[in-house]
């Protein structure tokens, strides 16, 4: 039900598009490799690959998949 | 919890009981369901449900006295009642394949005797037969029929007996008339009906209406026989039948059906706006045409209470019956995840608790109340999306602890009137609470308890954490002397009514309305009053603002449907965002007319929607009503403006909120991702935290070909994402927010 498109124009106004950024994570300088990680929510557990620092372990979970599909998750598993 | 508790909030809800006329029909064939089959000239369905109530459709049409006329809701409205023996005729009719069904079921060991083959009889006959027991019907006369064997038309009813008999396995003995009771020793039940006046074996003395018995166990009667009419005689045949079948079982005689004794809708249902009409006249005299029968038919109103169901957004978009929701309300609460999942969660959060349902009902049925009831349950037993109301319960920890504030007036220690504006008002518009302090303390000498009533614990079912809010109100009001509590907020007021009954309180509304002195400036020349939810029941609140917006000199109009909530109550938004825009679309729509508001939660509502409206108070000091809508960082300043103010002038003292170090961080951000970010509960605030304490630890991500950051920020229940690049010392610009509940985890 959340809207995914809600921040379009703010991300053309940052001139590089979402799915091409290149991330690195701010305190091991490196880039972000996509990992396995386990989510939990409301006792269950579901996982998913995300942008991983493969050094220090942080996560990034990017605008795209907070709004879409872990909304979704999200929502079915509030309703169980 | 147990089932009782929840269904014990629809126990008074009769959706899907039988309509009044089924409720008078000796059959109690379900008119209703006939009625809209016939209407879509469903002939073949609409005469099996005829054959199954009545057993013998051709007799039962032509000979009822049909005493479900005189309970057709249709007479309420001046119309004539549905034909329903026409239309049952042209069911007849048109019905192309009246064949009895045949069921395959293994045949009894047990025998049955009936004496008489009048219509009960053979009403016992044909449903014992039915059911696969050897039945043998002893009859004097040389044909069946009984009394019917005179009637004119019995060539009619002896085609309509023959053809349900026509698949059945009966053993009709005529010309053998039962003079004793021996006579039937091999049988293991009997049924005495040899018509009235006939011989009743010497039982008629011993016979009893309610199980159908006799002195002998084994035997039963009924029919004419006992002085039943016609009709009852086929019913009683029924009865019969279905008492000889469990006695043949237990070897006791015993009632399995039920008749609901109390309940039709015809004492509630009052069809208000349905448009008269007219009986359809035969062109035949032999009756319907086809169309003729389905027009007729089409004129029942299919009488069942639905008003809650099409009065209320939630129960329409959820489709779910009051009895069906409280029984889930119930087997909610003993899910076990993940063997078994729960159905109702998105309905309870879904639920503005307005209480419109129950002012529709008839009965005063409150479903907000069981969906209430349900939050709480589940908040006690810890199966509930905190998610859903993190928000509004964090609002109100700091409008109740930072933003909080009470005390006399100045230089008294106690005082008879304190003004409670809620938390809402000042946080939408800092001057409706100041202007209307000064004039309250001028007239009234008024004290002042600025606070959160508790409203958002109440709706996310926390009861504790209501409780805790509820005494810290006490404990301010005591101190005050126990003042009379001015109310500014509708909500406040009704939920004080409930935790803090000990408190008097009036609007200040009526007050303004009965201060000499005061001429509210007119808003609008013509303008509708949106009464809000809260204030259904406070009669006083509303004539106030009337008063008021007449000394305006506003032409006010009526809403059709006053006092529906605007969409915030029950803090649904977050848990169904497309409910609740369109709840909102529906109320901004209810009239052309702007609006005339008192609620602060109904002005920023409608001032999102683009609908002109004014508070009550604009008007009362003069102030511009322009729709700006405050952003969630407006309204945790202005409320600290609103405390700030009100110690200076009480007080003396200049109040210093809570400060951060985040706080001298400027954020530029769009208005499209203002607005995005309102909608999901994010505040300037929680973004300019998450980048202070990304900047300071380093603990953020990084893309080098623009310099742009991104980092999050973990709370309790939801986690902040904020994209972002510095463009000045402490100076960032924000390209997106966003936030999720689910936690992660690294693995291996």
């Amino acid at each position: 039900m959340r809207t995914a498109t809600a921040c379009a124009s703010a991300r053309r106004d940052s001139g590089v598009e979402a799915e091409k950024r290149i991330w690195k994570c701010g305190i091991c300088k490196i880039e972000l490799v996509m990992k396995k990680t386990v989510f939990s929510y409301l006792g269950h557990n579901v996982s998913h690959e995300v942008p991983t620092c493969p050094k220090c372990g942080k996560i990034f979970i990017p605008e795209g998949l907070a709004e879409g599909k872990m909304a979704e998750v999200e929502q079915q598993l509030e309703d169980k | 919890m147990n089932l009782e508790e929840a269904t014990a909030y629809t126990a008074r809800c009769f959706h899907g009981e039988p309509a009044s006329c089924s409720f008078a029909c000796p059959f109690h064939l379900d008119i209703r369901s006939f009625l809209e089959k016939a209407a879509k000239g469903k002939w073949a369905v609409a005469y099996k449900a005829l054959r199954n109530a009545t057993l013998f459709p051709a007799i039962v049409s032509a000979l009822c006295e049909q005493p479900c006329r005189a309970h057709c809701q249709r007479t309420l409205l001046g119309d004539e009642a549905l034909a329903i023996r026409e239309i049952e005729s042209a069911c007849l009719r048109y019905a192309r394949n009246r064949k009895p069904e045949s069921y395959t079921i293994p045949p009894k060991d047990k025998c049955v005797a009936i004496v008489g083959a009048g219509i009960a009889g053979l009403s016992c006959a044909l449903n014992l037969a039915q059911k696969k027991f050897s039945v043998t019907v002893f009859e004097k006369e040389s044909g069946w029929g009984g009394a019917l064997r005179s009637h004119p038309r019995f060539a009619d009813f002896d085609a309509d007996i023959a053809l349900q008999f026509s698949v059945l396995k009966v053993e009709f003995c005529y010309g053998r008339e039962i003079k004793a009771l021996n006579e039937l020793s091999e049988f293991d039940a009997v049924f005495v009906a040899s018509g009235a006046g006939g011989n009743s074996l010497g039982l008629l003395q011993s016979w009893e209406r309610k199980l159908l018995t006799t002195s002998v166990p084994r035997v039963f009667m009924g029919g004419t026989l006992c002085g039943a009419g016609l009709m009852e005689s086929i019913v009683q045949g029924t009865e019969a039948s279905m008492n000889i079948e469990v006695f043949l079982q237990t070897g006791k005689a015993a009632r399995t059906y039920g008749r609901s004794e109390e309940n039709n809708c015809e004492r509630c249902l009052s069809h208000e706006g349905t448009a008269s009409l007219p009986r359809v006249e035969a062109s035949d005299p032999n009756g319907y045409t086809e169309e003729e029968a389905k027009r007729e038919a089409s004129r029942c109103l299919l009488c069942d209470c639905d008003k809650c169901l099409v009065s209320c957004e939630m129960l329409k978009s959820f489709r779910k019956v009051p009895h069906k929701i409280a029984v889930e309300v119930f087997n909610d609460m003993g899910t076990n995840p993940p063997f078994s999942i729960r159905t109702l969660t998105r309905e309870v959060y879904s639920c503005n608790i307005c209480g419109y349902c129950k002012s529709v009902c008839p009965e005063q049925v409150d479903m907000g109340a069981l969906l209430q009831f349900s939050r709480a349950a589940r908040m006690g037993s810890g199966s509930y999306p905190a998610a859903l109301h993190d928000f509004w319960l964090r609002e109100m920890d700091f409008a109740s602890s930072e933003g909080s504030f009470s005390s006399a007036p100045k230089g008294k220690g106690t005082c008879d009137y304190a003004f409670y504006p809620g938390c809402q008002l000042g946080a939408s518009k800092p001057e409706h609470v100041l202007k209307s302090y000064d004039l309250l303390t001028e007239k009234y000498g008024s004290g002042i308890i600025l606070g959160c009533c508790g409203a958002p614990a109440y709706w996310a079912g926390d009861e504790a954490r209501l409780r805790a809010n509820i005494e810290k109100t006490r404990q301010a009001w005591n101190g005050m002397g126990r003042p009379t509590l001015v109310f500014a907020c509708a909500t406040c007021k009704s939920l004080f009514n409930v935790f803090l009954p000990e408190i008097k309180g009036v609007s200040l509304y009526e007050l303004l309305a009965d201060t000499h002195g005061i001429l509210p400036t007119r808003a609008f020349p013509e303008a509708a009053v949106f009464d809000p939810c809260a204030a259904r029941d406070d009669k006083g609140m509303q004539a106030g603002v009337r008063e008021l917006a007449g000394k305006a000199g506003i032409a006010l109009e009526e809403l059709r449907e006053p006092n529906r909530c605007c969409g915030y109550g029950g803090h649904m938004r977050i848990a169904n965002p497309a409910l609740y825009d369109e709840i909102t679309h529906h109320r901004a729509e209810a009239s052309e007319k702007p609006y005339i508001v008192y609620c602060a939660n109904c002005r920023e509502v409608f001032a999102s929607k683009g609908k002109q409206c004014a508070h009550i108070l604009d008007m009362v000091f003069g102030l511009d009503a322009g729709c700006q809508v405050p952003s969630l960082q407006d309204k945790r300043d202005n409320s600290l403006i609103v405390k700030k103010e009100m110690m200076k002038k009480i007080l003396g003292v200049e109040f210093k909120p809570e400060s951060h170090e985040w706080d001298e961080l400027t954020l530029a951000v769009n208005n499209e991702l203002l607005k995005s970010m309102e909608k999901k509960l994010i505040s300037t605030a929680d973004l300019k935290e998450a980048i202070w304490l990304a900047e300071n630890s380093g603990d953020r991500f990084y893309d080098e070909s623009d310099g742009m950051y991104v980092c999050s920020m973990v709370k309790p229940v939801i986690t902040y994402w904020v994209q972002y690049k510095q463009t000045a010392p402490k100076t960032y610009q924000v390209f997106s927010a966003y936030c999720h509940r689910m936690r992660f985890s690294k693995e291996g």
